[in-house]
């Protein structure tokens, strides 16, 4: 076929020489130049298959993303396999690649979407949704999969989104739940079968390749699902429509991170992204148990990384990064049971040079300012954050953050004592069972841990930072009625109101509204669908961006699709109604979930399973791993 | 020790601002582990300056870094060192020891030597002609725009030798403020072209060289070697980008 080989090959053309002669008419061309430090740059002549990972924001938002940095080492060490990036283009790229008929491309070789066999989305947050349509339409791949050729590149998505992602449903080839690191490399596998077949002129029709897609353990196929709704609206279930494919989807899950020490060599950008430094999980997965938070339901169990290991990454990620600053990341850093040790051997190690370290999670108590003093052991005492999450007891009581206030006011004691200057606090509003009274404990939370800061300082300032609670999937609450923006917004005013009585306190807070968007894609189902893709038709991208997300055309795409905002955010969810995400198994039992949302309704707390005895949240039996870390239950149990 | 360097922006590297360039070095010694000093105080920066920032999108073979080390080392090795830390496109081609005392570079940066490059549609005649026009003009009005406002500006006297070879013309101009832009130079191209008003926009903008005006072109900041723009009467070739790249690899 004469035409398509030539149309093939402009397909694999790189985009440099046409991009390099426009460049300098947007803003920040560093964005789109590639060429960092510690990049992998393949060519292509002699790949087997050929990856492109595009986190959908802005560069300097995505390039410091984790996920996409450890798969893209993981592919790209495998002998024949190029993973290239792409990062979503500013509106003002957007209109110049329209303009110049330039397609949406690669870093490393500006090579076009359509050159790569598969592009793979990270989706840390349900606001990238518009842009992953623009980075497809872009790339010349149809929105819909249903609208795909046999010989399209596939398209996936993964990251915390992706355990909801029927709203996306009619847009994605797969989704995969859970760690990427073994997944990938057995997609890959049959992505070189697919190749081979290709080039040998057997190109699979679309459903067998996504058949045999949907044979890997993990691997959701929407395509081969269908849901069924009830007369009332609520959905019937959602099933499969295809011999052999399973009912349920199990997350993955990597047993050993010891054995997945990634990154390896981080990639260094050119220009400033939000987070400079080289990063290494001390942890995945958290029992904390706090019931808003998804992370840390949908990454259980706990798998902890050993202190050699970490030491290790570090010593020779910073070498070859050049990095002045090393994360120790986790859900609650802290909690690593060799917390201390890990920071002390690392904070040795950097003395004498101006390399610092950052716990970017910790939780609220004194411990944390030992750890704090000795982190920061060559360097100045700025700003402390810490996220009691609510302001009074009874709420983190119903939330499960389980921190009394005298605790607090001892650690933000100790923390002013100990010379820090500024104290950050985060909060939420709008959770479940809120009252006004403890809407304004937050205010007198900052006010309290004010007074005391004041004791050992004039200049001592706290921040009270506030966002709006946004209900998700796989959580105890996600059966809850979301907050109406114009009551968070009254909430706020109350904050605000009290607050003001102390000049060295800033409030910080957030327009509820994009909060109602992001409850709408979090607990969506399929139907929500049409309302991403009419948004995106409006002009939707860049939804995290205040100067970019617009409400208005939200409320009239989905006016546009029949979309019922309220009816997916503001109702609360039945004991027995089938939720959207039920087919996807994060591994919590629905019934457990159930049984601590009531727990929640009645203020009881659940303490950490790491020590105290196994409560059946379900994550455990089947894998081959239990909670790994070297916290001795029994003893942790005692002292507390 | 205070170390003079002459290093080379090119290629994807040209797209990155001046601000970025400064943690690009700054990364770049760290991964080489050379001893640079820090300032002293609340935050302290490694003690590395640069002259006259080069406007995004342009190449360049003469940029100029000062580096202060703590200690005394071995230029070569360190340069290399650092080269190979440098991602891909930034290059020291010349290093020297800064004499004790020395007054500081900049105040041997007084012109910029450019070389723009034009695409194979561009006929050499046409350029040659434009190149005299200017010359023989007494003014070089072109539009500048700046913050909305777009005013007229002289460029002639910021215009201190200008030569034309194939497709390449090459022009020394005065350091002024505010900076005259080569796109601003081939703008006067472009109207002194005469009726030729589709002369393209060069494929490729390269800053050769910096230094003092001198008689047909300038003497280097570095190493005080005469740059030319065109072939003298006694037969010295002029400057290129690519005679640049070939002194420093040999």
């Amino acid at each position: 076929m004469p035409s398509t080989t030539s149309a093939a090959q402009r397909a694999h053309e790189s985009v440099w020489p046409r991009l390099e002669r426009v460049l300098t008419q947007v803003r920040k061309p560093a964005r789109y130049v590639g060429g960092e430090g510690n990049i992998t740059v393949k060519d292509h002549a002699g790949a087997t298959s050929a990856w492109l990972l595009v986190y959908p924001d802005a560069y300097e938002v995505g390039q410091p993303n984790q996920g996409v940095q450890i798969l893209y080492e993981v592919l790209n060490e495998r002998a024949g396999t190029v993973a290239e990036r792409g990062y979503s283009p500013w509106p003002d790229m957007e209109a110049l690649m329209r303009a110049e008929g330039i397609p949406f491309f690669s870093l490393e070789n500006h090579l076009p979407l359509r050159a790569f066999d598969i592009v793979a989305f990270s989706l840390a947050a349900e606001v990238g949704y518009t842009n992953l349509l623009a980075v497809l339409d872009l790339g010349g791949v149809p929105l819909r999969s249903a609208e795909r050729a046999d010989d399209d590149p596939l398209v996936i998505v993964g990251g915390h989104a992706s355990f909801n992602a029927e709203p996306l449903a009619p847009f994605v080839d797969v989704v995969c739940a859970g760690d990427g690191e073994e997944f990938a490399l057995e997609l890959d596998l049959l992505l070189k079968q697919w190749r081979q077949a290709r080039e040998a002129g057997d190109v699979w029709p679309r459903e067998q390749l996504l058949a045999k897609v949907a044979e890997i353990e993990g691997a959701y196929v929407p395509a081969f699902y269908e849901p069924e709704y009830l007369p009332n609206g609520g959905l019937r279930g959602i099933f499969p429509r295809r011999e052999g494919i399973p009912y349920r989807i199990s997350k993955r899950t990597v047993s050993d991170l010891d054995a997945w020490p990634y990154p390896k060599r981080t990639i260094v950008p050119l220009t400033e992204t939000v987070h400079e430094r080289y990063s290494v999980e001390i942890f995945r997965g958290c029992t904390r148990g706090c019931r808003f938070c998804q992370a840390g339901m949908i990454t259980r169990p706990v798998r902890e990384r050993s202190r050699e290991t970490v030491k290790q990454m570090v010593a020779e990620g910073v070498a070859n990064s050049g990095f002045e600053e090393v994360g120790l990341l986790s859900l609650s850093s802290a909690d690593h049971s060799d917390i201390l040790g890990m920071c002390g051997d690392l904070a040795d190690s950097f003395e004498g040079t101006a390399t610092s370290l950052s716990l970017p999670s910790t939780r609220v108590d004194a411990f944390n300012i030992t750890l704090a003093d000795e982190l920061i052991r060559n360097g100045r005492r700025t700003g402390l954050t810490f996220a009691p999450e609510a302001g009074t007891e009874r709420m983190r009581r119903v939330i499960n953050k389980m921190v009394s206030e005298a605790d607090m006011l001892r650690t933000a004691e100790t923390a002013f004592a100990n010379g820090w200057r500024h104290l950050k606090l985060y909060f939420m509003i709008g959770l479940p069972t809120e009252t006004d009274e403890d809407v304004l404990g937050i205010a007198e939370l900052g006010l309290k841990v004010s007074a005391l800061g004041r004791q050992y300082g004039r200049k001592n300032k706290v921040t009270v930072s506030v966002g709006g609670f946004v209900p998700k999937p796989h959580t105890p609450f996600q059966w809850v009625a979301q907050d109406a923006p114009e009551n968070l917004r009254r909430k706020l005013g109350l904050i605000r109101q009290r607050i003001a009585v102390d000049r060295q306190v800033t409030l910080r807070y957030h327009d509820p509204l994009p909060g109602v968007v992001e409850g709408l894609l979090a607990r969506g189902d399929r139907r929500v669908a049409d309302a991403i893709e009419r948004c995106f038709a409006l002009g939707g991208r860049f939804d995290g961006w205040d100067e970019h997300f617009d409400y208005d055309r939200w409320l009239r795409a989905c006016a546009e699709t029949g979309v019922d905002i309220a009816w997916y955010t503001e109702r609360e969810r039945d004991e027995d109604e089938v939720l959207p995400w039920d087919h996807i198994d994060s591994g919590l039992e629905k019934a457990w979930l159930w049984q601590d949302w009531q727990d929640s309704l009645r203020e009881v707390e659940l303490d950490d399973c790491r020590w105290i005895p196994c409560y059946d949240c379900g994550v455990c039996p089947g894998l081959d791993v239990q909670h790994q870390t070297g916290h001795l239950p029994i003893v942790h149990a005692s002292t507390r | 020790m205070r170390v003079r360097a002459r290093y080379a922006k090119t290629g994807k590297l040209r797209f990155i601002s001046a601000i970025d360039l400064g943690r690009v070095w700054e990364r770049a010694l760290r991964k080489a582990d050379l001893p640079i000093a820090y300032s002293e105080g609340f935050s302290p920066h490694p003690k590395v300056s640069f002259a006259e920032a080069l406007p995004l999108g342009y190449a360049s073979v003469g940029e100029y870094a000062e580096l202060t080390f703590a200690t005394a080392l071995p230029l070569d090795p360190a340069m290399a060192a650092l080269n190979a830390a440098f991602p891909e496109g930034l290059r020291v081609l010349a290093a020297q020891e800064a004499p004790e005392g020395a007054a500081k570079l900049a105040k041997r940066l007084q012109a910029s030597c450019w070389e723009l490059e034009y695409p194979a549609e561009v006929e050499p005649d046409v350029l040659e002609r434009a190149v005299e026009a200017s010359l023989a003009a007494d003014r070089l009005p072109v539009a500048r725009e700046r913050k909305g406002e777009t005013t007229t500006v002289d460029l002639r006297p910021a215009l201190h030798v200008l030569a034309a070879e194939g497709r390449l013309v090459r022009a020394v101009l005065h350091h002024v403020e505010p900076q005259v832009r080569p796109s601003e130079l081939h703008d006067a191209l472009r109207l002194a072209s005469a009726g030729a008003h589709a002369l393209a926009d060069p494929l490729l903008v390269t800053r050769i060289a910096q230094g003092l005006p001198m008689a047909g072109g300038l003497e280097e900041a570095l190493d005080s070697g005469l740059v030319l723009v065109a072939r003298d009467d006694a037969g010295t070739p002029p400057i290129s980008v690519a005679s640049v790249l070939q002194k420093a690899n040999s």
